[in-house]
């Protein structure tokens, strides 16, 4: 691949005159003549879940400008820095262009594959007939899927070949708090009705310094609109900015805090009693409830998280009785993933039902979004085959985790490396690389141990550089797609995703894999009905867009682009929890399960500072970029182009570094080297480190080489060490190391 | 003619650098040289745990008092009746007299076309009444851009670290106290 940017341009673009300037991409990009061909086109984003709505002009058949699209409920008409620099991905000259095969079978981060290019039909031939191979011979469980659980025809793919052995990032992400929001309110909610509340918790709910620009614009209404907003976090980052009052947390002890906020609240009988008595379970437990924390005394928790009794009573009483009042638990922040996260998460549920806010204006409210068919309500499959096999993650030792169906990053290396090894014998992955895992060393070996790997991606990461058979993934920009709002979502709302441009070179989407993989490996699968005609994306589509009464078709809908069904807001009356009606705040179905508690206990994190690792390692995802997946995009990478081990100056000095000195930091997982950055804004106690950065991969021209992976001194885990400790909503534990750190 | 400028509230910005990321892009900035037209500029204050930050998302002011332009030797950088000043790229010799004398650290030299650039205040979008790229996009209306006559009145013109606007007549105001109860 020796084309130049310029070249690339000029191949894929589409007029080679308006290439003639010295800029590179900006060349094309000028302005040109006031009769070029400009239009307006409503798409949605495709960086992050909330998925904010876009409107895109485009000239001349490329992506000229994207801003935020008037009366989303997401972005409400604006867009965050990386929704902004969304061109630069589909413009990405290091885009996987076409299908390829390595001729080297040696796999490492530093050996060349040998790419060769081939055509997507051998590709697909030779995935198919891999696949098929592995699963004739050692089973459904010698298949590795890395992959999300969508889109509905990919689903259907794994569920027609039986896979038993998916595994995704949300152990990183929010798995703990869906199980728990499952068994406390009834179903996952990721809506935050902020502008609405007078009174914000957040424990170390970060999501405005990350900029999910729906929860960050939620903030600063409720400031706006006269909310008090309370921080702990060990940082004072931009969300502690925001706050009236911020206290630099002991890493790891949030639980305490809330633990003894309930004590409080229930003591003094401060809760919502008209939600309480009558939406949910309180009145059952009530003697259980009350017994239960009656031990875990602000005085206690002073003592565990440095947080004083005094603040922590008051902040108690404040929140009880403030007006509408909310504590969000969302996503990779600091205090879902500890060992304790699912503790603190149900904690925080109870401190939601005791607030009485659950869907309740100024609350967590549950999505208004409407339904979209999937595949299998268009076109019922056969009965598909019963799922057998072993959990390479270990997902069976954990029965929620189980049920719920995320996870688990955490436990994958050493699944496939100690536990069950030479079991995986084939592996699909899709839009993940290992600089995602916890201690993406073993991630990498344990790659590099499966017979074959198929990767598909939009650029070629590190993990790209493990495949066997590569294969280009189109960009959202590149996409067609009804997306619902999740996030923000007081009413029903659908704004379209179309491809704004054709893909790039031969880039396909994981939808036309599946069907091309179902077709070779399950043919009855992929019949709209028994005997008739394939599946067509397309014609899904259409059909999707008219159950959803969007409009004719999908060509129609983007004419329009959003649909939106403005409805008054009302307040759910039965929670579906288990079963019930009611939230739950006692959850005996927790009991049927070994290392969980029907109420939420006091557990430490998983590894505390010792004489041999005396610090605390916290990782954080900055504003301007997207986990691992957006360093290689040419404005992204330039406004952040790697990470620093940052520290207090204080630690600094009593280690003898000085800013932009070169330190190790070292865990029992492994040591990384990088440059100190010294900041006030963090504890002396703690190290903090951005996630993403790290890629090694050659072909990465803007992100390779760059910064180091966080995620080297996170110690990967077992599922028996994960039951053992309690973390029975499957925390990946990527906030639990502790570190010795020493001047290089 | 209206004279435009900037309303930056100080309070209000998550830091999300959306409009650097715009400005980039509306103006095709070249990449990979560290070339910036627009740039958050952060500052701590103080010592743990009594610290407080700052973001603050400046590029040019526009300023009446432009030295850049008042520098140039050979004069490729003028003002519009609308007030918005301008480098001509093809006059430039990229000497960098306006780079050394601009008190913000404005002006920059592609190093690649060894000509220097600044913000433009997007003239081309505001030519077709649209606002600049950066305020168009700010999602929490942090920067604001609009007609002077109607920002000149609002906050104050100075904050920590800015240069004295005696000196240059910065086309923007400061926005510090958004939420005082």
């Amino acid at each position: 691949m020796t084309l130049t940017r310029r070249n690339w341009l000029r191949l894929t673009a589409a007029g080679g005159a308006a290439l003639a300037g010295d800029k590179l991409f900006g060349a094309y990009f000028q302005p040109a003549q006031a009769a070029s061909d400009e239009k307006t086109l409503i798409t949605s984003c495709g960086i992050c879940s909330p998925a904010c709505g876009i409107k895109a002009t485009v000239k001349d058949s490329a992506i000229r400008f994207l801003e935020g699209l008037p009366g989303d409920q997401s972005g409400r008409g604006k867009l965050c820095g990386k929704g902004t620099a969304g061109a630069q991905f589909a413009y990405d000259p290091d885009r996987l262009k076409y299908p390829m095969k390595r001729t080297n079978p040696v796999k490492g981060l530093e050996e060349d594959p040998g790419w060769v290019r081939i055509t997507w039909q051998e590709a697909l031939d030779t995935i198919a007939q891999k696949f098929g191979a592995a699963k004739q011979q050692f089973g459904a469980e010698s298949l590795l899927f890395i992959t999300g659980g969508s889109p509905d025809v990919w689903a259907r793919y794994m569920n027609a070949i039986g896979i038993v052995n998916r595994i995704d990032h949300l152990d990183e992400c929010f798995l703990s708090d869906r199980i728990v929001q499952k068994y406390t309110v009834g179903s996952k909610s990721w809506c935050n009705d902020f502008e609405n509340s007078r009174y914000i918790l957040l424990f170390g709910w970060d999501i405005l310094a990350k900029t999910k620009l729906t929860y960050a614009q939620g903030i600063v209404d409720a400031k706006d609109n006269g909310a008090k907003v309370v921080c702990f976090n060990p940082q004072f980052s931009a969300t502690a900015r925001f706050s009236d009052e911020w206290y630099p947390i002991k890493p790891g002890t949030d639980l305490a805090v809330a633990l003894a906020m309930i004590n409080v609240i229930v003591t003094e009988n401060l809760y919502a009693k008209e939600f309480v008595d009558n939406y949910t379970n309180f009145g059952q437990y009530e003697k259980q409830i009350r017994e239960h924390f009656q031990q875990f005394t602000p005085q206690w928790a002073e003592k565990e998280s440095e947080i004083p009794a005094a603040a922590i009573e008051r902040i108690a009483r404040e929140f009880a009785t403030s007006g509408p009042a909310i504590v969000p638990a969302h996503k990779k922040t600091l205090c879902a993933n500890y060992q304790n996260g699912t503790q603190l998460v149900h904690a925080i549920s109870i401190l939601n039902i005791l607030a009485g806010t659950i869907d309740r204006p100024g609350g967590r409210y549950f999505s208004r979004a409407p339904s979209i068919a999937g595949v299998d309500a268009i076109y019922p499959p056969p009965a598909y085959p019963a799922k057998a096999g072993r959990r390479v993650d270990g997902k069976d030792k954990l029965p929620f985790v189980l049920e719920d169906g995320g996870g688990l990053f955490s436990t994958a290396a050493g699944g496939i490396l100690e536990k069950y090894p030479n079991m995986i014998q084939a592996c699909m992955i899709n839009a993940y690389t290992a600089v995602s895992f916890p201690n993406p060393p073993r991630m990498f070996e344990a790659l590099a141990s499966i017979p074959f790997t198929a990767v598909m991606d939009v650029i070629p990461t590190d993990t790209v550089s493990y495949a066997d058979i590569s294969l280009p993934s189109v960009t959202y920009l590149e996409s067609n797609d009804l997306v619902t709002r999740d996030y923000k979502a007081l009413y029903p709302q659908v704004v379209v995703r179309q491809a704004l441009i054709p893909p790039m070179f031969e880039a396909k989407s994981i939808g036309y894999v599946a069907l091309e993989l179902g077709k070779r490996m399950a043919p009855d699968y992929f019949k709209q009905a028994p005997g008739g005609d394939w599946i067509d994306l397309n014609v899904l589509l259409d059909e999707k867009t008219k159950r959803a009464g969007l409009g004719a078709n999908f060509a129609e809908f983007k004419t329009t682009g959003v649909y939106t069904k403005e409805q008054p807001f009302t307040p759910r009356t039965t929670f579906s929890v288990a079963g019930g009606t009611k939230c739950q705040i006692y959850v005996p179905q927790f009991t049927a399960a070994k290392g969980a508690d029907a109420l939420p206990v006091w557990r430490t994190k998983r590894d505390l500072p010792s004489a041999d690792y005396p610090y605390y390692y916290l990782t954080f995802i900055p504003a301007v970029h997207k986990r691992n997946s957006t360093q290689n995009n040419s404005i992204l990478n330039e406004m952040l182009p790697t990470n620093s081990a940052m520290m207090n100056p204080a630690l600094a000095q009593k280690l003898k570094v000085v800013e932009g000195q070169m330190v190790r930091l070292r865990s029992r997982a492994g040591a990384i080297e990088l440059p100190a950055h010294l900041t006030e804004t963090l504890r002396p106690d703690a190290v903090m480190v951005a996630h993403g950065f790290g890629h090694r991969s050659k072909l990465l021209t803007k992100a390779g080489g760059k910064g180091v992976r966080d995620g080297d001194i996170i110690a990967d885990q077992t599922a028996d060490e994960m039951f053992l400790a309690g973390n029975f909503g499957g925390s990946a534990c990527i906030m639990d190391a502790v570190v010795a750190i020493e001047p290089v | 003619m209206a004279k435009y400028g900037w309303l930056l509230d100080l309070n209000r910005c998550i830091e999300c650098r959306a409009c650097e990321s715009a400005c980039k892009q509306w103006n095709a900035v070249e990449t990979g040289i560290g070339l910036r037209y627009r740039i958050v500029h952060t500052r701590e204050s103080g010592t743990f745990p009594k610290v407080a930050t700052q973001a603050a998302s400046l590029a040019c002011n526009h300023c009446d008092e432009a030295w850049c332009l008042k520098v140039c030797p050979v004069k490729a950088i003028s003002r519009r009746a609308d007030g918005i000043v301008l480098i001509d790229s093809t006059r430039c010799i990229g000497c960098q007299q306006c780079v050394k004398f601009c008190p913000y650290q404005v002006p920059a030299l592609n190093t690649v076309t060894r000509k220097v650039e600044k913000c433009t205040m997007c003239a081309d979008r505001v030519d077709q009444g649209l606002a600049p790229a950066c305020a168009t996009l700010c999602p929490t209306e942090a920067l604001k851009w609009g007609e002077w006559s109607k920002i000149a009145g609002q906050g104050v013109g100075m904050i920590a670290g800015f240069t004295d606007p005696r000196y240059t007549a910065p086309n923007i105001r400061f926005v510090l106290d958004t939420w005082k109860k």
